[in-house]
Formats: C-alpha cells, sequence, structure tokens
C-alpha cells in the first residue's frame, strides 16, 4: 500500500511504477478493450492467462477499489446496449493518468524484455 | 457514488452468498455488493451450463477460500483508508460533514463519545441510576461473593504437591478403615503406588510453658506422610525414616495453630522440648498456616512407629490411608491393584474376614475425598444465585427499555440528523456496559464484604473455607460476569432503541404508541414471564431444602438434648491406673450434683452424635469361641449411673445402672433395641449374655435394654450398641477410660454453671483440661451445620428472586396503566364500573403469572430432580412445596398488579381524554 505522498508526487506515472502484476494485467485489459465490468475483466484476464489466472471475486473488487483509490481507474458512466446490460453492473475505465501509468509499465517491461534478448536468453521476435 | 440499491438474490445460493458477503466491511460491501452477487451469478450460469450438477458444487471452494484470501485484509483496507481520508481532510481543512460522521463510524473517538453520553446519561436521572445500580451492585455482589467461595473451596486446586496422583484409602463396610497388617501388605505389594502412608488419630495433654493444660487433638503419621502431600516446613524439617522406627524417641511437629497460640511464634521452638501427657518431647518442625492435613483441628503430628516386626491384630481397623500413584497410573488402575491385593485374604486369613463380607478398597481422589461433600451444596448456592442476577437483569432491562420509551422523540431526532440505527445502538450498549461495570465495582466491593460475613457464618465443615478470598481469578470472573450482564440488558434496549426511520415517532403526542410500542410492551412482558419462571425455580428448590431440613430435625435423637451441658475432661492417665479414674470421676459427679440447677448428671466415654464410635466383636449366650469372622460385633459405650436418665434416653425394658454395679459386683451390661432385635431376634434380650471375643473376658448378663440412640446424628441408622458401667468396663470391655465426657442436665441456661464445674474438676485434678465446652443442643446443631447454612442462603436467595420479580411485575403492570390512560378514561366515560377496570388490570398480571409459573414449575422439576441427592425424606416433586411456591407466586403478583391498578381506578375520565 503506497504511503502517504504529496501532490506532486503522485501526477508522475514513474511514481507508481513497478506495478503489481494483477494491477498491470487489470489495467491493460481495460485499456485494451475500453469499458468493462468486474465479470468481464475477469473473463478478459482468464482468456488472455490462458485460463491459468482465473480472479475471484474478492480479490477482484479489492484491487478494483485500490486502483480506483490510487486513481488508475474509476467507474465509466457510459453503459453499452440496454439488451446486453443489467442495471446494477458496474463498469470501469482507465482514467487518463491510468492510460499513462500503464504505458509507462508496459515500457519498462520492453527494456527488460530487451536485455533478455541481448543476453540471447530470448530469442529477439521482429516488431509488428 | 451510485446508490446502493439491494439486488435481489435468485436461489439458495445466491442467497448463501449474499450473507457471507457480510464478512467483507460496509463500505466495500456497499460498494461492491451488488457487483459482487452479480459476479458470483455469472460464474454460477457459466458452471451450470458446464457441467449441471457437478461444477457449481465444485465452484464453492474457490469461493470459499476467496473469503477467507480477502475478507480480514479488505477490513484493514478499509481502516487505513479512512484514516487516510480523514487525515488528507484534516489538513486540507474542510469541515466535516454528517457524511462524514457515518464514515468514522469505527473511530476511537466515537466510542470515547459514547462513553461520555453514556457518563451524561446516568448522572442526569440519578434516581433511575440509583435504583438500576442498586439492582446491578446486589445481583452481581451476591454472585461473586458466592463465586469467591466456590472458587476457593472447589476450583483451585489444593495446596499439595501434584494433588491429582494422590488418593484416599479406606475399606468398604464393615471394616472401614485400615488396620497395621494390612496396610504394611498395601505397603510392601502395591506396585501402582509410588509412596504410602497411614494416619491416626488421638488426643493428648499439653501441659508446662506456664499455661493452662490443653486438650490437643495429635495425628500419628508414618514415614512419608510430609513427602506425599509435599507441603514443605515453615521452620524446622520433617520426620527421617529412623524417627518413625519403634523404639525412637519421640519427636513432634507443630501445626501453625499451636506454634503461635502457645509458643508465641518462637522459631528457638525448634529442639526444645515441650510436655506432652507427661512426657518431654523434642519439636523438630513447624508446618505452615495453611497446611491442615488431616483437619485443621490438628495441632501436632507424631510420628506412627508402627513395629513391623510386630503389628498389631489384623482384625483391629483404625488407620485411614493416603498414597501417591505412581506416574501414569490412572486411579481406577490403583484401586483394581489393591483390590487385587486384597482378594486373596479372606482365603488367607479366614479366622479374620467372613467370606459373605470380603474387603473391598473404598478410594477417593483427594479431591473428592476433602471437599466432595461440599460440592452439590455449593454448586446449588451457585445456581441460586445465578438465577437471582438474572432476574434482576431483567428488571434493569425492563427500566432502560421504559426509559428508551421515554426518550424516544429525542432518538428520532438524532436519526433524523443522520445517527444510524447501530450508532445508537451501540451508544445504548455503551451505557448498559457503563452502568454493568460501575455496578459491578460496587458489587465487587460489597462481595469483598460478603465474603468475610460468609466465612464468619459458614460451619467449619466446609473444607478450605479459610483460603477463600477475592482474588484475581475471582475479580477476571467479576469483569467477565459484569460485562455479560451489559450486555444482556443492555442488547434488548439497544435493538429497540432505535426508533424506525419513518417520521412515525415524531408526529405523535409523545406516547409510545405504534406498531414499535406495541412490540417493545410484549417483550416486557415476556422478560417479567422469564422473571417468574427463575423465581418459581428457586423457590422450589429452597421450598425443599427447608422441608429437608425440617424432616431432618423431626428424627427421634433418642435422647433430649435440651438444658445438657457437656464437656471432655481427660485426666494424665499415667496416674490412673486401673480403676482409679472411676472413683475420680464419681467424685465429680456427685459434687456437680450439688450445684445449684443441676438435676442430674453422668459420664459417657463417646458422646453421641459428635464422638465417633468402635465396632468391637463378641459372642452371646455361652456360645464358643470363634473367630472374628464368624462373631457378631457391636458398639461398646462405658457409662456411668445417671447417664441414661440425664440424657432423656427410654428404658424400654429391665433396669438401669445404679451404683450397686461396681467392680466386684456381677457384671451387667444395657443393650439398645437395634441389637436386641440383631442377635435376640423375636425375643427378649434381658437374661441374656455377652462378652467380649477374648478368652479372658466374663460374661455379662443383660439387665436392661434401652430405646435406640442416632449415636451417629440425624442421618445415620442406629447402630447395635452395648453400654457397660464405668466401674466395671476394664473386666468387662478390656479398659477403664480416663478420658470421659460429663454430661449434665440443668434448670435453666447449662452454660451458667461451666465456672462451677471446672473449679469442681480443678479442685480434684489441677492437671486435667476441659475441652469441647458446650450444650448438647449445639453439638446437636453443629451435626448439621453445613446443611443449615446453605439452606438458609439458598432461602436468602429465593426470597431475594420473588421479590425481584414482584418488583417486575409491579412495574409492566404500572407502566401499562399509565399508557392506556386515555383507553381507561373511556371505558370509565362509557360506564364501565371501576370495579371491571380494576379487574381487567389485575387479571393482566394474574396471566402473566400463570404462564410464568406454568413454565417455571417445569422448570423446577427439572432442576430439583437433579438436585436430589441434597433431599431428606421429600420427592423432587413433592406437591404440598409445589402448592406453596404457587400460592406464594400467586399472591406476589397479585398485590404487584393490585397496586397500580388501584391507581387505574381513580382516573378521572375526562382529564385522560383531554391529555390526550
Amino acid at each position: 500500500m503506497a504511503g502517504i505522498a504529496t501532490r506532486a508526487d503522485r501526477d508522475a506515472p514513474d511514481s507508481r511504477i513497478p506495478l503489481r502484476s494483477i494491477d498491470f494485467l487489470i489495467l491493460l485489459m481495460l485499456a485494451r478493450s475500453g469499458d468493462r465490468h468486474g465479470y468481464g475483466i475477469m473473463q478478459d484476464v482468464a482468456e488472455h492467462t490462458n485460463g491459468s489466472i482465473e480472479l475471484e471475486a474478492g480479490s477482484l473488487y479489492r484491487t478494483i477499489r485500490r486502483l480506483q483509490d490510487d486513481r488508475l481507474l474509476e467507474e465509466s458512466s457510459r453503459r453499452p446496449a440496454a439488451e446486453s446490460d443489467d442495471e446494477r453492473r458496474r463498469y470501469y475505465r482507465l482514467t487518463p493518468f491510468g492510460k499513462r501509468v500503464v504505458a509507462a509499465e508496459a515500457a519498462r517491461l520492453r527494456r527488460l524484455v530487451r536485455i533478455a534478448e541481448s543476453a540471447r536468453i530470448l530469442a529477439p521476435e521482429p516488431a509488428r | 457514488m451510485t446508490e446502493f440499491v439491494r439486488t435481489k438474490p435468485r436461489g439458495m445460493q445466491e442467497r448463501v452468498y449474499r450473507v457471507l458477503l457480510h464478512l467483507y466491511p460496509r463500505d466495500f460491501r456497499q460498494e461492491f455488493g451488488d457487483a459482487m452477487t452479480e459476479f458470483f451469478h455469472d460464474r454460477l450460469a457459466r458452471a451450470r451450463a458446464a457441467h449441471p450438477i457437478v461444477a457449481p458444487l465444485l465452484l464453492w471452494p474457490h469461493v470459499l477460500l476467496d473469503f477467507v484470501r480477502n475478507a480480514l485484509p479488505a477490513r484493514f483496507d478499509s481502516m487505513l483508508r479512512a484514516l487516510r481520508r480523514s487525515r488528507t481532510r484534516a489538513t486540507a481543512g474542510r469541515t466535516p460533514t454528517i457524511r462524514d460522521s457515518r464514515r468514522k463510524d469505527w473511530m476511537l473517538t466515537t466510542i470515547l463519545q459514547d462513553m461520555r453520553y453514556a457518563a451524561r446519561g446516568l448522572t442526569s436521572k440519578p434516581a433511575f441510576s440509583a435504583i438500576v445500580l442498586a439492582t446491578l451492585t446486589l445481583g452481581i455482589g451476591a454472585t461473586v461473593a458466592i463465586f469467591s467461595v466456590v472458587n476457593g473451596v472447589l476450583l483451585r486446586p489444593l495446596p499439595y504437591a501434584e494433588p491429582r496422583r494422590l488418593m484416599l484409602i479406606e475399606h468398604v463396610d464393615p471394616y472401614g478403615t485400615v488396620s497395621e497388617p494390612e496396610f504394611a501388605d498395601y505397603r510392601r505389594q502395591a506396585r501402582s503406588i509410588e509412596k504410602i502412608a497411614a494416619v491416626a488419630y488421638g488426643s493428648a495433654n499439653l501441659t508446662g510453658g506456664g499455661e493452662e493444660p490443653e486438650r490437643i487433638r495429635v495425628s500419628r503419621v508414618s514415614d512419608g506422610f510430609f513427602q506425599i502431600l509435599g507441603v514443605p516446613t515453615q521452620v524446622g524439617r520433617f520426620f527421617t525414616p529412623d524417627e518413625d522406627k519403634p523404639n525412637a524417641p519421640t519427636v513432634i511437629i507443630l501445626s501453625h495453630g499451636l506454634w503461635q497460640r502457645r509458643y508465641a511464634a518462637d522459631s528457638s521452638i525448634i529442639g526444645k522440648d515441650v510436655i506432652v501427657n507427661g512426657n518431654p518431647r523434642v519439636v523438630v518442625g513447624v508446618m505452615p498456616s495453611r497446611f491442615d492435613y488431616p483437619s485443621s483441628s490438628i495441632d501436632m503430628w507424631v510420628p506412627l512407629r508402627l513395629n513391623y516386626d510386630s503389628l498389631w491384630t489384623r482384625n483391629n481397623h483404625y488407620l485411614t490411608v493416603i498414597a501417591k500413584r505412581a506416574p501414569n497410573v490412572t486411579f481406577a488402575g490403583s484401586v483394581a491393584e489393591l483390590n487385587a491385593l486384597n482378594s486373596n485374604w479372606t482365603r488367607d486369613y479366614p479366622d479374620t474376614y467372613a467370606p459373605d463380607k470380603p474387603v473391598q478398597v473404598k478410594a477417593a481422589e483427594f479431591e473428592d475425598a476433602l471437599v466432595g461433600k461440599s460440592k452439590p451444596y455449593l454448586y446449588a448456592l451457585l445456581g441460586a444465585v445465578a438465577f437471582v442476577l438474572l432476574i434482576a437483569c431483567v428488571n434493569v432491562a425492563n427500566l432502560l427499555l421504559a426509559r428508551g420509551e421515554g426518550r424516544r422523540k429525542e432518538l428520532a431526532v438524532r436519526t433524523a440528523l443522520g445517527a444510524s440505527r447501530a450508532r445508537i445502538a451501540r451508544q445504548v450498549l455503551t451505557e448498559s456496559a457503563l452502568y454493568a461495570l460501575v455496578g459491578g465495582t460496587l458489587g465487587v466491593l460489597l462481595a469483598w464484604q460478603g465474603v468475610r460475613f460468609l466465612i464468619a457464618l459458614a460451619p467449619s465443615t466446609i473444607p478450605r473455607l479459610g483460603d477463600v478470598r477475592v482474588d484475581f481469578p475471582v475479580l477476571l470472573f467479576s469483569l467477565v460476569l459484569s460485562l455479560g450482564t451489559g450486555f444482556l440488558f443492555g442488547l434488548v434496549p439497544a435493538l429497540k432503541a432505535a426508533p424506525d426511520a419513518s417520521g412515525e415517532t415524531l408526529k405523535e403526542s409523545g406516547k409510545a404508541g405504534g406498531q414499535q410500542g406495541r412490540g417493545i410492551t410484549r417483550l416486557r412482558r415476556a422478560l417479567v414471564v422469564s422473571e417468574i419462571a427463575l423465581a418459581t425455580i428457586t423457590l422450589c428448590a429452597a421450598g425443599l431444602m427447608l422441608r429437608s431440613f425440617a424432616n431432618l430435625q423431626s428424627v427421634d435423637l433418642g435422647f433430649r438434648p435440651e438444658n445438657i451441658l457437656t464437656m471432655r475432661v481427660s485426666l494424665p492417665a499415667r496416674q490412673y491406673p486401673d480403676d482409679r479414674a472411676v472413683q475420680l470421676y464419681q467424685s465429680i459427679l456427685d459434687r456437680v450434683r450439688g450445684i445449684a440447677g443441676v438435676r442430674s448428671a453422668g459420664t459417657v466415654g463417646e458422646l453421641p452424635v459428635r464422638d465417633g464410635w468402635s465396632s468391637w466383636s463378641i459372642l452371646i449366650d455361652g456360645a464358643p469361641m470363634t473367630s472374628v469372622a464368624g462373631a457378631p460385633a457391636a458398639m461398646p459405650m462405658q457409662v456411668s449411673p445417671g447417664f441414661f436418665e440425664t440424657m432423656g434416653i427410654t428404658l424400654a425394658r429391665g433396669r438401669l445402672f445404679t451404683d450397686a454395679d461396681r467392680n466386684g459386683a456381677p457384671i451387667v451390661v444395657i443393650v439398645n433395641e437395634t441389637m436386641e432385635k440383631m442377635l435376640w431376634p423375636g425375643k427378649s434380650a434381658l437374661g441374656g449374655t455377652v462378652k467380649m471375643l477374648n478368652p479372658q473376658s466374663p460374661w455379662a448378663t443383660v439387665v436392661g435394654v434401652i430405646k435406640d440412640v442416632r449415636e451417629g446424628g440425624f442421618l445415620v441408622e442406629p447402630p447395635p450398641s452395648m453400654y457397660f458401667p464405668h466401674a466395671q468396663a476394664g473386666l468387662s470391655a478390656y479398659y477403664w477410660p480416663v478420658d470421659m465426657n460429663l454430661v449434665i442436665r440443668t434448670q435453666g441456661d447449662p452454660l451458667s454453671i461451666v465456672s462451677a464445674v471446672r473449679r469442681i474438676v480443678h479442685e480434684l485434678e489441677p492437671a486435667a483440661p476441659l475441652a469441647r465446652i458446650q450444650t448438647m443442643d449445639d453439638v446437636v446443631a453443629a451435626s448439621v451445620s453445613s446443611r443449615l447454612f446453605s439452606t438458609q442462603l439458598l432461602a436468602g436467595f429465593a426470597i431475594l428472586a420473588l421479590v425481584l420479580a414482584g418488583i417486575g411485575i409491579y412495574g409492566v403492570i404500572s407502566y401499562g396503566v399509565t399508557q392506556r390512560t386515555f383507553e381507561i378514561g373511556l371505558r370509565i366515560a362509557l360506564g364501565a364500573p371501576r370495579q371491571q377496570v380494576l379487574r381487567l388490570i389485575v387479571g393482566e398480571g394474574v396471566r402473566l403469572a400463570v404462564v410464568g409459573l406454568a413454565i417455571g414449575i417445569a422448570g423446577a422439576l427439572a432442576v430439583t430432580r437433579s438436585m436430589r441427592a441434597l433431599f431428606v425424606d421429600v420427592s423432587s416433586g413433592d406437591p404440598r412445596t409445589l402448592l406453596t411456591v404457587i400460592i406464594s407466586i400467586g399472591v406476589v403478583a397479585l398485590l404487584a398488579s393490585w397496586l397500580p391498578a388501584r391507581r387505574a381506578t381513580v382516573v378521572d375520565p375526562m382529564g385522560a381524554m383531554r391529555a390526550q
């Protein structure tokens, strides 16, 4: 849990990285798919980790609350079409700040991958 | 934040999930509760789609694990979030809003706020608080006092080393105690026992030191006795094994009491001599003040000094045996081994043991032996006082509910301003806790004094009483008890305190009406019914104990104890060989009979009811010598002429002793009816002959038969008894006793002649101490003292319970009258006779009492059944007692209802309706 930081610190994306892997996963999925509700996030995460991470409700929403407190994501006021929706579902999306943080983290990971490639641990993949 | 809308759970599993969500903190639930339920719903649906039955089941372990992993951390998160938020807000300088106070709910400041509010509430209505505190102080104080006794006597571990391995060993009747050869056998052969020791009792004369001669109680103990108990001496040392050998010089160990009393607690007493029975004995040790085995009246321990090469006859049973079991041996295992050892004795010693009366060990765990008899009494008292406390709690709950009614407007305003129901409930609970803690503290102080009072009143037959005090476990118990009672009587008012969310209360005219008011009234009535039930149970138990005591006292002891003075005279044995003691006692009696106010006097070797008895083997009517196993036995008593007349014992046949029955005259004996029925069934014993089972003893002729005397007290059947004239005892009954009890019947108060008797005895024998100076009435009372004590206490609690229940009924009915003033006024205005109104209200009280009685009688039958071991000659469901209890409660209920009902009949109808 982050301590109480001053205003200036908190606005710098760099102060929030490295992110926990679970945080990064959730934020990344949101970055990819826009507004999602809790169950949807869980499904996305499960899909992209080939079923190895299946979030339960408690862990998921605790994380969502934490990310909310850290202002990395927020509740979305937009709703998809009425038929596919339940009035009671809550939808979440990245905040702009959250987007910057995800980007910073992704960049950090890419740097690490590059080091692994140069050390021949990982076969270099051509940029897509 | 969006509105917290409760989703309706669909199906059983979702409902369960919903309940489990309460493990999370409230703010989390408010925000995510719905979402999580939906989440769960979706998971369930997907699982069902995969496998209809199995998959949902497989889902639950993951779900439960999720709760385990996250619910508690989520609570921490919530606390820290709120802390952080308030701190940043404080630094930002924002003013707290109502919503903020809701978020701060859990913080310490609210607890302090609650306490301040509660303290204000306590002091704002002093009369109300005084009644509540008084009720609580009495209830908690009495409970703590009784608990102190239970803790000190029963719960605390014994002060001996490894008390669970200690046991007391005796034999089943008819043998009772253990003889020297039997003890030697156990000692030599028992493998399950690590250490074993024998104990015998006696008395001795202590003289010298410039003080009055004193009769002291002596305990003779074999080697290992002190080591078994494991309590070190205060000064000096234990006996050495050599000092337990037959020819060793006698050494003694003093009790703390004797050491303080007679030797001024001087530690240099060690190594000095003390004159016991005329002989100097060296003191080697002094025991600490709380060491009181075998009894708190023991003044001195001496070595038993058994001669293992030449033990007393196997038939002489007088030793009590204590033993420490080997480690890891169970009580049952040890008893089994001992019984296996003695199973051969009937075969090996046919002269001593009759085959139809085999030797069986009667063993008890040490703790049971010491405190077992007091257990049922003490637990009955604890139960009764707990009931009284419960009734007190109900009364306080009712009082708080009534006050809650009066504050509903105030609470409604607070709710409208944003205080949550839970907050209000917590405040009421805090108030209750404060009442309970203050009442508890006062109660502990009351108990502290009460315990002293109890110990002073209590009979010495309750063991370990000297150690009872209000100590740490008792204080801990009081704290838990106080908080528990606070919770108990506070819970219901707390739950009912917060009015419902609608503005209904504010619109009312100030009287409790509407749904909630009615609910509270119902609740209060239910509470009163429970009070009545509890009081019924307590009264039934007390009533049966009282009946038992009365039955006990009405048992005919066989003599008339009024106006008899008794005391024990102990002559220095060395100066009174043979029958010289007889002459001295005759002189004493002659002079005593000359004292003004003395009607008659006599002496007896063992005082009925108080002193123990022996059982000697005899032959009758010229029967040939036989073995102990084949011979009958009876209890021997040595008496002077005048004894039977003085005691008021009735002669059935024949004659009593006279001065003519002296040494040299024909040998005579008097027997009791039990002995006559046993040994001369169907005919008179007169003319029959009795002799001791030993070749030299002469035959004694039965010259009289007396009606049975209950030598063992009220509850013990009279044994077959034979009485020998003191003057002939040395011939017909082995020896002339030098210690005798004087019994003197007086015109007026027996104690008024004590100094005159003392003077006479000292003139005739200055070195003879007088002991146990009491009236016979006191002796008889002492034999039932612990029963009397607990019966009196129980009766006291029962009356207290009845009074409290009566107050409870009064409170509820009275309140009902106030509530219904309007209705009553209306009825009267419409022409109802005032008598009818009276009957209406009294009828309510009676109805409550009837329901309470019904439940109470059912409960009482169950409770008294469990107490039936304490009752004497009365069944646990005795109808007369039940009827008396029903009538008592009925009368109290009628009275408690009638008083407020009278108030109702003088209601001015116009005034009542106008006030509305």
